[in-house]
Order: C-alpha cells, then structure tokens, then sequence
C-alpha cells in the first residue's frame, strides 16, 4: 500500500466534510471584517496610534499599507486559528472512532504506523492550506486594498521600520513559522484525538492546554519562569521576531537582517521538537491501542 | 486448516471476556460463531482481525501468525465486525471505492460498480449514505468485505436489523460465495436458526468459554429431541412417566410443563402411554437437543 494513497484518501474525507469549509469560511470573514473597519475608519485609527510619533517625527508615505494591514491581522487572527485547526486534527482519529469507521479501516492491510502518518499527513497538509488561504487573504487582498510602501510597526517603547523592498521575504518567513506553530497545535490535537470517541473532546482540551500555557506565559511569576522555555506556547509567536530588524553603529537598519535570529531559530526548534515528539507518542500509543469503539 | 485459533483469551481488567478458546475453520467452509449477546463473539472476531490483542493464545490465518503478519494477512481477508458504519458524508460508491483503494489491490469503478451489483446497491450507489436504510448499510458492509475478493471473509452478526427478505438475501450470498466462489466464511450470529440454514461447521460459545464445536449436522441430530409437554396434570403425567422407560430422560418438572429428552421416534409412543393412563396432553413442543441448550443460555437458565 503506496503510502500517498493514504494521504490521498484522508484528504479525500477532510475536503469532503462541510465542517472543513468552516475554517476556510471562518478566516475569510473575520479578515474581511477587519479589512473593511480600517477601510472605514483606518485614517481615524493611524492618526491616533501615531499621536506620540507625530509630536517627534515628520512622518509621511502610505502608512496603512497591505503590509502592516497583514501584520495587524496575523498578530489577531493567530490566536484564534488553534482552535480551527483543532477542529480537524482533533477529528482524525476520535471522528473515525466516533463514526465506527476506525474498525473497518484497521480492517484493511494498512499498516497502524502508516495510518497514522498518513492521518498526520492530511492533517499537516489542511493546516497549510488554512494558512495559505490567511495569506492570500491578510496579505494578497491586503496590498490589493492598501497598496505597499514601508511597514511601521508601533511598539510599547519602540518603532520598528521596514522597507519596503526588505518586507516581502520577511512574511514568507513568519508565515513558515506560523505553519510550524500550527502543526504543533495540530499535533496536539491529533495526539488528543487518540483517547477520544467524539472530537469535541479533542478540540475542547487543545484549547484548554494552550489558554492555560497562554496564561502561564503572561504571569511574571518566578515559579512559572522556570517552566516557560518548555511550552510551546511560548513560542508560538516567534514569527515577530522576522519584523524585528537589525541597526547598525550608525542606527541604520541592515536589509535582510533579523535582530535575533538564534532566538526565532531556538523556538522553531522547540516547536518542531514538539511536533516530532506528539507524533511519535501518538504512533507508539497507538499501534498498542485495542480499537474497541 | 485455513484457520486456527489455540487457547485464546482475552481479559479487560477483571473480566475475562474470551476464556482459553480454541477452534479451527477449514478451507471453502461455512464456519457459524454462535453465542448469545456478550458471550465474546465479537471480542474474538476483533483477535482475529488484529484490532485487539489477545491476553494470551495465537492466531494463524493461511498459515501465518496474525501477530507477525497481519498486512499479509488481511490482503486476503474480508470482514464487517458490529455494525457496518460508514461514512454517512459520502455516497455508496466513494465509500466502497475508498475501502477498495486501502485493500492495496488495484480495483477498477467497474469493479466497484459490480460489487454494489453484486449487493443490490448499483442503482443506489451514488446516493449518500446517510439516506441509506439499515439493510442497505448491511449490504454496502458486505461489499467493502467482498470488494477486493478475499479468501476468507469474516460477517459478524450480518442480519442484524434486516428484515426478513434481507436476512434471506443474506443468506443466499453467503452460500453462493461459499458453494460457487469456494470462499471460507466465518459467520457470528446470536441465532441458532441463522447458523443452522448457512454452516456447514459450527462453534457454540458461552461467557467466552467454548460450549461446543463440530459439524452443524452432527450436532443438530434430528434423532434426539427435547418435549416440552404441557398435560391436564403435568402431576400424573410426572408419576407415569417417572415409572416408564422414559424416566432417565426427564430433565426438568415445572408447574407449567414437563421438559423430558427422548428420541424423535418414541413421540408417538409417548403420547399414547400418556393417554391409556388417562391424562390428557394438552401441548407437546419438540425442540432439538442442542436448540434447546442455546435457548436455556439465552434465555439464562442452563438445562
């Protein structure tokens, strides 16, 4: 049994769900809507946000840009994709044991490691579908909407500026990132959906783990400084660090660089580590687990 | 033998839902699983397809264990185990065609087509299954079983939730698979009746304990017969039968009837000595031995 055939059948049933469309329809409205409010009011809303700016600077150009709209938009929207993702991943395997079809496929010379790639695999491959169509949507329409020119990003105590000409990679960049944040996340659920006869379950818990890690992170408590490195949620929002670009002595930006790259680097590392660490436990438990639903 | 199984258990926690089983299923037979609900059919049948390992025991199947080899295995293996649940979101033909694809044989839509034919299914085979009747997902179970031309094709409990032109449909299938295409096939069912019309061999299991194995004909001997008898004194009707050659056969006395084992020719006898002693028969039910047997443990009380 060809091993892309699998992969084929599984994202056969993915795309042949209604609930698949939910995320792609999901993502779709909730960038629009944005769109549209800083289409509506987002002169209003730059004039504000720039008050402190304007008092130092002369600032000047297409400050609402396509650029910083789809900063805007990821720095939102990937806070609330985990739970889109969920909604597949979750299903992979507690879905199929739900729907009592788990049994008949097991039925089948396929081995219980192959499926579970291949599952894996489907799920992986919906995950970057879902964030190809972000893309399209928070970046593509974005500069079809606001048009180009250099990216001012508005921090607490800072101001970042990105050319123009030095932005573009930059997102190809974050949004690699961002996918491996979401394969962690959809291989958490995935790993979830194992214990599960329904994917509410799934999908209920992955939610849980990342809103109680989120909340770990925010408090500055020194007991929970120790465990921060270590969860996944930490680093899920390395993909900013892509924006953050390097001055030289002469406080001039370097094109091309990244302030701190072993940083960025350091936290793709871990959360691959934890994709590679939920698959694997997922393909021991598995090949172990009595299919009894 | 196509099947053997030597000393299968398996345990959950504290039950022990399949005891020390052993059975063996001959090549191009109609083997009957036969219990009643939760006597460990369906425990057994998930062993035999690996979706459960065993406590303890093996499994060889074409000669090869099902622990070592099960993908060689199951490339020659059919089977609907409970229920068979499908993907309600997708039509007759893409669920089928999709089990097709996972069987790891190269099967044409023509071939698919001819399965659902083969079935009943053709024409509705491009209706999605949730509009689908229960006999109608039966039988779509049987052709994603069949789809990829098993030797050995394993039905658990295939009639349930038929009704009785679909069990009769059933039924046929599986004798023509087995007397035209000399397929082995291995059929759970709670019901005697069923197992008794299709198997040529039989294995009769209680509480995950093997009851009793063998040829359905030998077992199902017609010679040996069991009366329930319901007299206008099933007092008298005791009395007189405890002082007749009869007497070693009687098994249970009950206010309402009178169970008493006897061969089938002595009936007639029976009923006349019954009469000269002046009581009256009411009611006389023959059932066969073994019959009455799978009764009493459906039914809860062990002759």
């Amino acid at each position: 049994m060809k091993f892309s055939n699998i992969v084929d059948i599984e994202l056969y049933k993915i795309f042949r769900k209604p609930r698949t469309y939910i995320a792609f329809g999901a993502v779709a409205a909730i960038v629009g809507l944005i769109q549209l409010g800083f289409y509506a009011d987002g002169e209003s809303y730059m004039k504000f946000g720039m008050q402190t700016l304007s008092d130092s600077f002369d600032v000047s150009g297409n400050i609402l840009n396509g650029y910083l709209m789809a900063f805007i938009i990821l720095q939102t929207l990937l806070v609330h994709v985990p739970l889109l993702i969920a909604l597949v991943a979750g299903d992979m395997i507690s879905g199929e044991a739900n729907q009592g079809t788990l049994r008949l496929l097991l039925t089948k010379p396929v081995s219980r490691n192959q499926m579970i790639l291949g599952k894996f695999t489907a799920s992986a491959i919906y995950t970057l579908a879902l964030l190809i169509w972000m893309a399209i949507w928070a970046l593509g329409i974005s500069i079809l909407i606001f048009g180009v020119d250099d990216m001012l990003i508005l921090k607490s105590e800072s101001v970042t500026q990105v050319l123009s000409t030095d932005v573009l990679w930059r997102y190809v960049a974050a949004f690699a990132f961002a996918s491996l944040a979401m394969l962690t996340v959809s291989a958490l659920s995935f790993f979830l959906s194992l214990f599960a006869e329904n994917s509410i379950g799934p999908i209920m818990a992955t939610m849980s783990i990342i809103i109680v890690f989120t909340i770990l992170n925010a408090l500055d408590l020194p007991i929970f400084n120790l465990v921060k490195p270590y969860l996944f949620t930490t680093h899920m929002l390395g993909w900013k660090g892509f924006f953050d670009v390097q001055i030289n002595e002469n406080n001039e930006q370097i094109v091309g660089s990244v302030e701190n790259l072993p940083a960025v680097l350091f936290s793709a590392a871990v959360l691959l580590l934890h994709i590679v660490g939920f698959l694997v436990a997922s393909m021991v438990i598995f090949k172990r687990k009595d299919i009894l639903s | 033998m196509l099947l053997q199984v030597n000393n299968l258990s398996k345990h959950f926690g504290d039950f022990v839902a399949v005891d020390d089983l052993s059975f063996s299923v001959k090549e191009g037979e109609v083997y009957g699983f036969l219990g009643q609900n939760g006597a460990g059919k369906s425990t057994t049948i998930r062993m035999l397809l690996s979706l459960i390992k065993p406590t303890q025991g093996e499994i060889n199947i074409f000669g090869f264990s099902i622990d070592k080899h099960r993908e060689k295995i199951l490339e020659r293996v059919g089977a609907v185990v409970e229920r068979p649940d499908l993907y309600r979101y997708l039509t007759g033909y893409e669920n089928l065609n999709i089990f097709a694809k996972l069987s790891g044989k190269k099967i044409s839509k023509q071939d698919v087509m001819r399965c659902l034919g083969v079935v009943g299914l053709d024409k509705r085979a491009h209706d999605h299954v949730r509009v689908y009747s229960q006999g109608m997902k039966q039988r779509l179970g049987i052709a994603v079983a069949l789809v990829h031309d098993p030797s050995l094709i394993i039905l658990d409990e295939p009639t349930n939730g038929l009704d009785p032109q679909g069990i009769a449909d059933i039924r046929n299938l599986i004798l023509k698979l087995s007397r035209e295409q000399n397929k082995t096939v291995l059929v759970s069912s709670h019901l005697l009746s069923e197992i008794e019309q299709v198997a040529d061999s039989m294995l009769i299991i209680n509480k995950g304990k093997k009851v009793v194995e063998g040829n359905v004909r030998e077992l199902l001997n017609p010679e040996v017969v069991q009366l329930e008898i319901i007299a206008t004194s099933n007092e008298q009707a005791m009395e007189a039968i405890a002082t007749s050659a009869w007497a070693g056969g009687l098994k249970v006395s009950a206010a309402r009837h009178i169970v008493l084992e006897t061969s089938a020719s002595s009936v007639p006898e029976l009923t006349k000595y019954l009469v000269e002693h002046n009581i009256g028969v009411l009611s006389l039910r023959a059932v066969n031995s073994l019959e009455a047997y799978f009764l009493s443990l459906t039914s809860g009380n062990e002759v």
